[in-house]
């Protein structure tokens, strides 16, 4: 099932109702490049579950923590390329945490993903058309969940 | 000689007062990685309870790794402080041997496994004969599948302890029918096995001062072509504006 985004604000309105069907412990693993829109869909989690929370992008940082009626772990694997690079980033001590975990660029930790977690894969239709799409044991529930 | 022990290397939050061969106070919490809210608490009731002041304390001691990253900075973390505070020494164990100490006085191989995720671990090989346990493999990071072949050639019993233990048993017990899987009161971390490893190298060895400590990490095996098994489809399948 594909969902059509038209805009920033769009992805985002997605990702807000996204979050009523999270729970502590999930992990929403992103596929798609730069630009696609994965923090905008960060940022309408956030919206719902820390609302005070300042969502940006952990490029520098790997991990940013938003705190609110659910702890949000929001990373940026972009620069992770090896094991010992992950463990370094405290990954598996987070996936212990009973937070959510929402990871940009999981394409470079696939092999070390649990299997319990939702992809969300956005692709460009040109301009700001995108086209999101839910993979993994979770998808079913979670679209079952945005109908 | 009495030493205050900590271990938070994986699930489990510990802390204990020791000497040699003897406990004074022990307490541990297998409750969640909460480590950085339990551990101080519980360190502080402990000496509390039993009456046992910082300054009756000769040593800090501390599981170096391997382990949680995280979890292993949060135990180092603590030791050091209160060794800067109260101007003692520390002694820094491995966490595999601290896990053989549970076995002290069984006569077994004893193989300590823990979780380094992605069907690896973290393990070394001991043999407890009734005394300190004999080194037989150094610390050592490796897939499940490498420690089963490992464990192929022993033609005797080896009991697995640590929080890796269950892992390693679900997936190796059927190939390697003499694989024991040690009973729960002597499976998991403990800063009182951390204070005995502590003790057996203090025979030999001096304490350290706090700025000496740090955390023993293990490179892990697995490769990064592993790591980045999807990346190559995903990348044909990402955004071309």
């Amino acid at each position: 099932m594909e969902f059509l985004s038209h805009s920033p604000a769009e992805t985002e309105a997605l990702g807000a109702r996204l979050a009523a069907a999270l729970r502590p412990g999930d992990i929403v693993a992103f596929l798609g490049g730069l630009g696609a829109g994965k923090t905008a869909f960060v940022r309408g989690i956030a919206s719902q579950l820390a609302p005070d929370a300042e969502v940006s992008s952990p490029t520098f940082a790997l991990v940013n923590e938003y705190s609110g009626r659910l702890t949000i772990q929001h990373f940026d694997m972009y620069r992770i390329t090896t094991m010992d690079d992950l463990y370094s980033t405290g990954f598996f001590d987070y996936l212990e945490s009973g937070c959510l975990l929402a990871v940009e660029w999981s394409e470079n930790i696939a092999g070390a993903l649990p299997e319990n977690t939702l992809f969300v894969r956005i692709r460009s239709l040109g301009g700001d058309g995108r086209a999101i799409t839910f993979e993994g044991k979770e998808a079913a529930r979670i679209e079952a969940a945005l109908l | 000689m009495k030493l205050l022990c900590f271990e938070t290397s994986a699930k489990t939050a510990s802390a204990a007062i020791v000497s040699e061969g003897r406990i004074f106070a022990e307490g541990s919490l297998t409750t969640g990685l909460t480590h950085s809210q339990t551990l101080m608490p519980l360190c502080q009731s402990l000496m509390q309870s039993a009456g046992i002041p910082l300054r009756e304390i000769d040593l800090l001691a501390v599981s170096t790794g391997p382990g949680s990253f995280t979890g292993l900075r949060i135990g180092i973390s603590a030791a050091k402080g209160l060794a800067q505070g109260s101007s003692k020494r520390c002694v820094g164990v491995s966490t595999l041997e601290a896990l053989a100490c549970n076995l002290m006085g069984l006569e077994t191989l004893a193989c300590p496994v823990m979780d380094a995720r992605c069907k690896q671990v973290y393990t070394a090989l001991f043999r407890v004969s009734g005394g300190y346990p004999q080194r037989l493999w150094p610390d050592c990071a490796l897939s499940l599948e490498e420690l089963g072949e490992k464990l192929e050639g022993f033609q005797e019993p080896v009991m697995l302890t640590g929080d890796g233990a269950c892992l390693a048993y679900e997936a190796l017990a059927g190939k390697l029918p003499l694989l024991r899987l040690s009973p729960p009161g002597l499976r998991l971390q403990r800063a009182a096995s951390v204070g005995f490893a502590a003790l057996a190298y203090l025979k030999n060895g001096e304490p350290v001062p706090p700025g000496e400590l740090l955390p023993q990490y293990l490179r892990l095996p697995q490769a990064e072509r592993e790591l980045l098994k999807k990346q190559q489809a995903a990348q044909a399948a990402s955004m071309e504006e």
